[in-house]
């Protein structure tokens, strides 16, 4: 009963959370709005006991992922946020068809009553349980995962230093 | 909701908060006084008890303060953004005042059955995620103002929490990577009987690294550089005025305590101390201790040093806290390897060496992000 409470009052806020950010026509709001979404959806993996996830969707998604957006933001003209142009895009139809289409394939199992392709076996849902699985049998995923992210960083420096011509770096010393 | 329940999670956060906030009050009081003595004044001495001319050092001025918040105007500017200018501060103080329950304080009126949330798998990842929070608090602010100074202050303060967040996790994980835990009650528990991680070399390093970008972290000087008075007013509280002000002052302390609380927690043995078999409720007393210790050497250092530039601010976090950190993972592995093999000798070198790798990558980072300073030429002067 408390869950159920929980459940729906956390959706509410995620959902809620969600339309604003997609509605407000101010940058700032709609960020901050997709962040109450965010919070949401780490309140629901609470609910579902999985804490660590519901700490890295804190850590992640709201600590990180929204101060990036924030910073990008504020890097451009329209950091003061009032932005009056109408913005619409042309393919709201498509988004709309692969919407409704991602909603049906969740609801086919539910609907169908198809039994799920293993049965559920009962785990702990602990950070350690976690640490162990993400060492034993998927240590390589791990490992390829760290690998192609440090690459995605070592591309951005580079990225970001851009190409130096001898000749300027002469001319500021 | 069982009733048992409700007074459980009374009992575990009633007090944190109370605790706190009578600390605050006497922070305030404190740092005042001792600035006062750093720079050769007195300090706040007047405010005593009402209507008497008893001065009690000062004591009574956090109360006096606290009554001018609570009733001065409250000013938002015409263009701001009212809403978030209402919620900036809410937003900073909810963070800082939330994460004071994952340290581990053992309160002599918890017992077995207490919610004790820092007993949970995952305190310390929980802890960071919470603090993170703090950085959209400042910005929220500083954009909602809608003040150049202001967006100037929030800005500078997310590209600091940012940087300095990463130095202060990594050396974090040195810890929790001994322990092999998460939980903050379990990290305490592993340095009873004086066991610190402080004293070993790549836990003295990760505590040095960790206080600095604690201090980052919280806005702290040398690094007040989102609030820097001479160079952009109040920063992101510039528009700020009366109970709203107090909130994010308040907010500050508390996240002071709990960065602090954090730091015991991890390098110094949390509760850890003499005494606790005699008298297990000194658990908390010298938990409170440590941590007004740290807060004394911040004011200690907010006294002495100077503001730091924004380049030298971003060269320190990238160019020598990161590789210094994350060198530290690696030396503290190599050690945790040594040290399962269980031979004194083989400690001992393992000990000599990473305090020679550390010292020696300090040095070297240092040579290195030296700028080329040439020796200043006079030309009106001799």
């Amino acid at each position: 009963m408390n869950e159920e409470i929980a459940f729906w009052i956390l959706s509410a806020i995620a959902v809620l959370g969600a339309l604003v950010a997609v509605r407000k026509r101010n940058l700032i709001h709609g960020v901050f709005a997709l962040l109450v979404f965010f919070a949401g959806l780490s309140g629901l993996f609470l609910l579902l006991l999985a804490e660590f996830i519901a700490a890295v969707q804190v850590l992640v998604y709201i600590g990180a992922v929204g101060v990036l957006l924030l910073f990008a933001i504020m890097l451009t003209e329209r950091v003061a946020g009032d932005d009056n142009r109408r913005m619409t895009s042309r393919g709201w139809r498509w988004g709309l068809v692969m919407a409704a289409a991602v909603f049906v394939v969740l609801l086919l199992r539910p609907i169908q009553k198809w039994p799920s392709p293993e049965p559920p076996q009962p785990i702990k849902p602990s950070v350690e349980e976690l640490g162990k699985k993400l060492m034993n049998p998927y240590v390589v995923t791990l490992e390829v995962l760290a690998l192609l992210l440090t690459a995605a960083l070592i591309g951005a420096v580079t990225a970001a230093q851009g190409v130096r011509m001898p000749k300027e770096e002469d001319s500021q010393e | 909701m069982s009733l048992e329940l409700l007074i459980d999670i009374l009992i575990a956060t009633v007090p944190l908060m109370l605790i706190f906030a009578t600390l605050f009050a006497f922070t305030t009081w404190l740092e005042r006084k001792a600035l006062a003595r750093i720079q050769n004044r007195i300090g706040p001495n007047k405010v005593g008890i009402p209507c008497t001319r008893i001065g009690l050092f000062g004591l009574g001025q956090p109360a006096a303060d606290g009554i001018k918040m609570i009733f001065k105007e409250n000013i938002v500017p015409r263009g701001a953004d009212r809403l978030f200018h209402l919620l900036a501060p809410i937003l900073a103080l909810i963070p800082s005042m939330l994460v004071l329950c994952f340290l581990p304080l053992d309160f002599p009126w918890l017992n077995e059955d207490s919610v004790k949330a820092f007993l949970l798998d995952g305190a310390v990842i929980f802890f960071f995620a919470i603090t993170g929070l703090n950085t959209l608090a400042v910005f929220m602010a500083g954009w909602a103002s809608r003040n150049k100074y202001s967006l100037l202050g929030g800005m500078r303060a997310v590209a600091q929490m940012v940087s300095y967040e990463i130095p202060l996790v990594l050396s974090a994980v040195i810890v929790v990577m001994m322990v092999g835990s998460l939980n903050a009650g379990e990290i305490a528990g592993v340095q009873t009987g004086g066991n610190w991680f402080v004293f070993s070399p790549w836990g003295f390093a990760a505590f040095v690294i960790f206080f600095i970008a604690a201090l980052a972290e919280t806005n702290r000087s040398p690094f007040d550089l989102p609030e820097a008075e001479s160079e952009i007013i109040a920063g992101y509280f510039t528009e700020y005025s009366g109970f709203k002000f107090a909130l994010f002052f308040l907010a500050e302390y508390i996240a002071m305590f709990a960065i602090s609380g954090l730091a015991v927690t991890l390098f110094l043995g949390g509760g850890d101390g003499p005494g606790l078999a005699v008298a297990p409720w000194l658990s908390a007393v010298w938990f409170l201790a440590k941590i007004f210790g740290f807060i004394a050497v911040m004011i200690w250092l907010r006294g002495t040093l100077p503001r730091l530039r924004v380049d030298q601010l971003m060269g320190f976090a990238w160019k020598f806290m990161l590789p210094i950190s994350i060198l530290n993972i690696f030396v503290a592995g190599f050690a945790w390897h040594a040290e399962q093999l269980g031979n004194r000798y083989i400690t001992v070198i393992t000990w000599v060496i990473s305090l020679a790798v550390l010292y020696g990558a300090a040095c070297g980072l240092n040579q290195l992000n030296r700028g080329k300073v040439r020796p200043r030429e006079y030309k009106y002067a001799e």
